[in-house]
């Protein structure tokens, strides 16, 4: 009787059902489960936590005053700390150890300490600690004593409560850095765009010499013009430095004095502060603005102390970039191969091979497209450009190394295979009457195809393209051989001709998460901008799929005629 | 709705005349001289010889298979899109063989329109896809289109329905209209031959009556030649009537005198409803 049940209810296919509908829970959850994480890991970085001052008296060692962020706390079994040597009292299992970041890296070396919560006494959170983001040697706490103008104290404090001197103290400091951070603005404009157009100019000035020089066209009269465009690229140049200077002088006016955590005294010059701020002493409204100003940076600015602080857009700029071209080069080659091997080749084994090999292509690792992409295109293709089209810019090559071209190209040939396959499939299943249709009133094959079957066959194309950027958008190994560098000094598209330099190298959020996740000296201070980064890799790419799909269901309903 | 075909029949039936058509005295628009065609080694077609009369409706039956749509589609070339397809003999149109070499296959597609089973509407609007075959032809001035496709719908019994919804999307018409669409499409290119294959098999009995009342009135300016399944549509639409068994032509002539005193006795024994 149970096992004629149990035959029953297989029967019935609720297991089937409970089997399936449980799969897609678990990847479901799994997928969430993932996002949340690196949300919560990556997000949580940029909102400002209390800074403690609290006596830390490890048994046997001297006791010192501790000012640090906390970072994350984990349990140790106390055995695990007896045997390192430290003495824990015989009553406890497991002892709780917190991740301080304590900053100073220029004063204690390292800006991040170990300490077991059972040793730390009299924690505090003093509203007057502040913490400085620097522009190198990451971040500065302890308490704010005097500023200075040209040496010459201006204000100053003694007092570590929030007394007036203190707070006058630190108003003029927050003046200080807003002056700063203008004068920093200008310096910043000078030296990257408007030196930058005057080096580019003289770059290629130099490059019409060597050019002159190689053709044997380079007349004294050429050479004279030449010299006189210098010169004024010269007059422009020292009228910049002029002003440089002036602002150098400016911006190292200002100096302020901080007492760190062990009680040295330290003067250090604003200049060196992106900013200032006192968590202890914000309430939630004031973080909360606080974390949208170091979100935004994230997305919109440079990368700073080798890409462990400051923002990523550079690699956002790059990945977007890259996948757009990438895109632009791979459609129409898919789907013109699609169409011959669909539409005008024989069927035969000849196709039939060749489509075998088209989707055994879409397994080849990505690394190897990666070895072909640096062995034919840059060293082969490359270097040919470089010495037919710029042989005054050799030896240092142009196209011959790896650039956003060459990137993209590769990345094309990797996902062309997925555009092919999609393609054609979307053509297989334009039915034969409408394409009848066209051919009895007297349209060419080739008009049929262009007027009626392609359109119609859009929503498939466009379903191998969403494909092709999904996987170009993650795709990192191939990358690092054809061009992806840890910091391009400059974006891809810029103000100076030819706008679009193709040539360039460029960053991406994929081989940024490897470089500042793996390759960075600073592991900790790094690791929270890991997860960040991981989320926005995982935004962006979501969103150029959304777009992508949004022009396909528009294609579709377009088109929605397939099953008639 | 059996009820409601029966009565169109009656009334249909009625209203033609019963005088008999002589193919002598008529003037050829098709000839077909020895046709034989093979699918790779199989033949499908045993040397036809008809011809298809100028501006009168000629009417394909027989069984399934027996080769009437094939032949049909060699009128237009159709049967060309077939890798495996082999013709022989010749098919004239006017005074040109249409399998001559150097023809251009398009241009006499344009010259001989046709009309498939199922409805095959373009994913356009309803203007564009009756546009379709001029826009092809490079015609694009606005006036031209505007007043072509005007005609053509008109011809097609269609104009009334559809004037104020031109630019929507064809699909959203129902199945009759959609292929009175394909109808006013292939007229709109002015061809001189209009081959109807099976075009109401997939349409309701009151779609099916319209679209038969039109072949009556397009006959006035085109050639048609319509294959069937459906006898009593033969003898309602068509002037001469082919008979087609196992790819030969068996009986050909006036359709009154096939479908009452036919000569051969398989015809009689197909459309009195012994087999097929």
């Amino acid at each position: 009787m149970q096992k004629a049940s149990v035959s029953k209810w297989f029967k019935s296919g609720d297991p089937w059902v409970w089997l399936n509908a449980g799969a897609v829970a678990i990847s479901v959850i799994m997928v969430i489960g993932l996002l949340l994480l690196i949300a919560v890991r990556g997000l949580g970085h940029f909102w400002p936590a209390d800074i403690v001052e609290a006596r830390y008296q490890a048994p046997g060692q001297p006791s010192y005053n501790l000012v640090a962020e906390k970072v994350e706390s984990v349990e140790v079994p106390a055995v695990q700390l007896r045997e390192a040597g430290i003495d824990i009292s015989d009553e406890k299992d497991i002892v709780s150890r917190t991740l301080m970041k304590t900053g100073n890296r220029d004063i204690y070396g390292a800006d991040f300490r170990w300490v077991i919560d059972d040793f730390l006494t009299d924690v505090q959170t003093p509203s007057m600690l502040f913490a400085a983001e620097r522009r190198e040697w990451g971040n500065l706490y302890g308490y704010l004593k005097a500023v200075k103008e040209n040496g010459n104290t201006v204000v100053e404090t003694q007092d570590k409560n929030a007394s007036e001197s203190a707070l006058a103290t630190w108003a003029k400091f927050e003046k200080s850095i807003a002056r700063v951070l203008v004068i920093h603005d200008e310096i910043y404009q000078i030296e990257k765009h408007d030196i930058g157009a005057i080096n580019h100019g003289l770059e290629r000035l130099r490059l019409k010499q060597r050019s002159l020089e190689l053709n044997k066209e380079l007349t004294p009269i050429v050479m004279a013009d030449l010299n006189s465009d210098r010169a004024v690229f010269d007059q422009e140049y020292k009228v910049m430095q002029e002003q440089l200077i002036a602002l150098y002088a400016e911006i190292n006016r200002d100096t302020f004095v901080v007492e760190a955590m062990d009680g040295s005294i330290k003067e250090l010059q604003v200049a060196k502060v992106v900013r200032a701020f006192r968590p202890n002493d914000m309430n939630v409204l004031e973080k909360l603005s606080f974390y949208g100003e170091k979100l935004w940076e994230f997305l919109s600015d440079d990368p700073r102390e080798a890409n462990t602080e400051g923002g990523v857009f550079p690699a956002i700029f790059g990945t977007v970039m890259m996948v757009l071209l990438m895109t632009i080069l791979v459609t129409p080659f898919g789907v013109v191969a699609a169409v011959y091997l669909r539409e005008y080749a024989t069927q035969g084994w000849m196709t039939r091979i060749i489509r075998i090999a088209v989707n055994n292509l879409a397994g080849v690792p990505s690394i190897v497209y990666g070895v072909f992409g640096l062995g034919f295109f840059i060293y082969f293709m490359g270097s040919s450009i470089d010495q037919a089209l710029f042989p005054e810019a050799l030896p240092s090559p142009t196209f011959g190394t790896g650039g956003l071209m060459w990137a993209s190209i590769t990345l094309a040939l990797l996902t062309v295979p997925v555009v092919i396959v999609a393609t054609e499939e979307g053509l297989s299943r334009i039915p034969r009457n409408v394409r009848e249709g066209s051919l009895a009133l007297g349209a060419t094959k080739a008009e049929t195809l262009w007027r009626i079957v392609l359109p119609m066959a859009s929503p498939a194309i466009m379903t191998g393209v969403i494909l092709a950027v999904a996987r170009a958008a993650g795709e990192v190994a191939p990358l690092m051989l054809v061009g992806v560098v840890k910091l391009a000094p400059s974006l891809p598209l810029d103000g100076n001709y030819p706008f679009v330099h193709l040539d360039q190298k460029f960053m991406h959020l994929g081989f940024h998460i490897y470089d500042v996740g793996f390759q960075s000296p600073n592991v900790e201070a790094a690791r929270p901008l890991v997860y960040a980064t991981a989320l926005l890799l995982v935004i962006v790419i979501a969103l150029l799929n959304l777009s992508a799909v949004t022009i396909r269901n528009h294609l579709r309903e377009k088109y929605k005629s397939l099953e008639m | 709705m059996s009820e409601m075909k029966t009565h169109a029949i009656d009334i249909s039936a009625m209203q033609r005349s019963q005088q008999t058509l002589r193919i002598e005295s008529e003037t050829p628009c098709l000839t077909v001289n020895n046709l034989e065609l093979f699918y790779g080694d199989k033949r499908a077609l045993n040397g036809i010889d008809m011809i298809i009369p100028e501006k009168k409706v000629t009417a394909f039956i027989g069984p399934s298979g027996c080769g009437k749509s094939t032949l049909l589609r060699c009128f237009n070339r159709m049967n060309d899109l077939v890798d495996t397809c082999r013709i022989t003999g010749e098919i004239n149109l006017h005074d040109t063989n249409i399998y001559a070499k150097g023809t251009e296959v398009a241009e006499l597609r344009r010259r001989v329109g046709m009309v498939f089973q199922k409805p095959n509407p373009f994913p356009k609007s309803i203007y564009e896809n009756v546009a379709y075959g001029l826009r092809i032809q490079g015609i694009n001035k606005k006036r031209i289109l505007d007043e072509t496709v005007e005609w053509a719908l008109r011809s097609a019994a269609l104009w009334d329905e559809v004037k104020d919804r031109l630019h929507e999307s064809a699909l959203g018409m129902s199945g009759g209209q959609q292929q009175r669409l394909v109808i006013a499409r292939t007229v709109a290119v002015k061809p001189e031959v209009l081959l109807l294959d099976e075009p109401a098999s997939a349409l309701d009995p009151i779609s099916t009556l319209k679209i038969e009342e039109l072949i009556h009135e397009l006959k006035k300016e085109f050639t048609i030649a319509i294959v069937t399944h459906n006898m009593q549509q033969a003898a309602r639409v068509s002037d001469y009537t082919a008979f087609m068994y196992m790819g030969d032509l068996i009986e050909f002539g006036d359709t009154n005198t096939l479908f009452t005193n036919p000569a051969k006795q398989q015809t009689e024994d197909y459309i009195t409803g012994r087999y097929g």
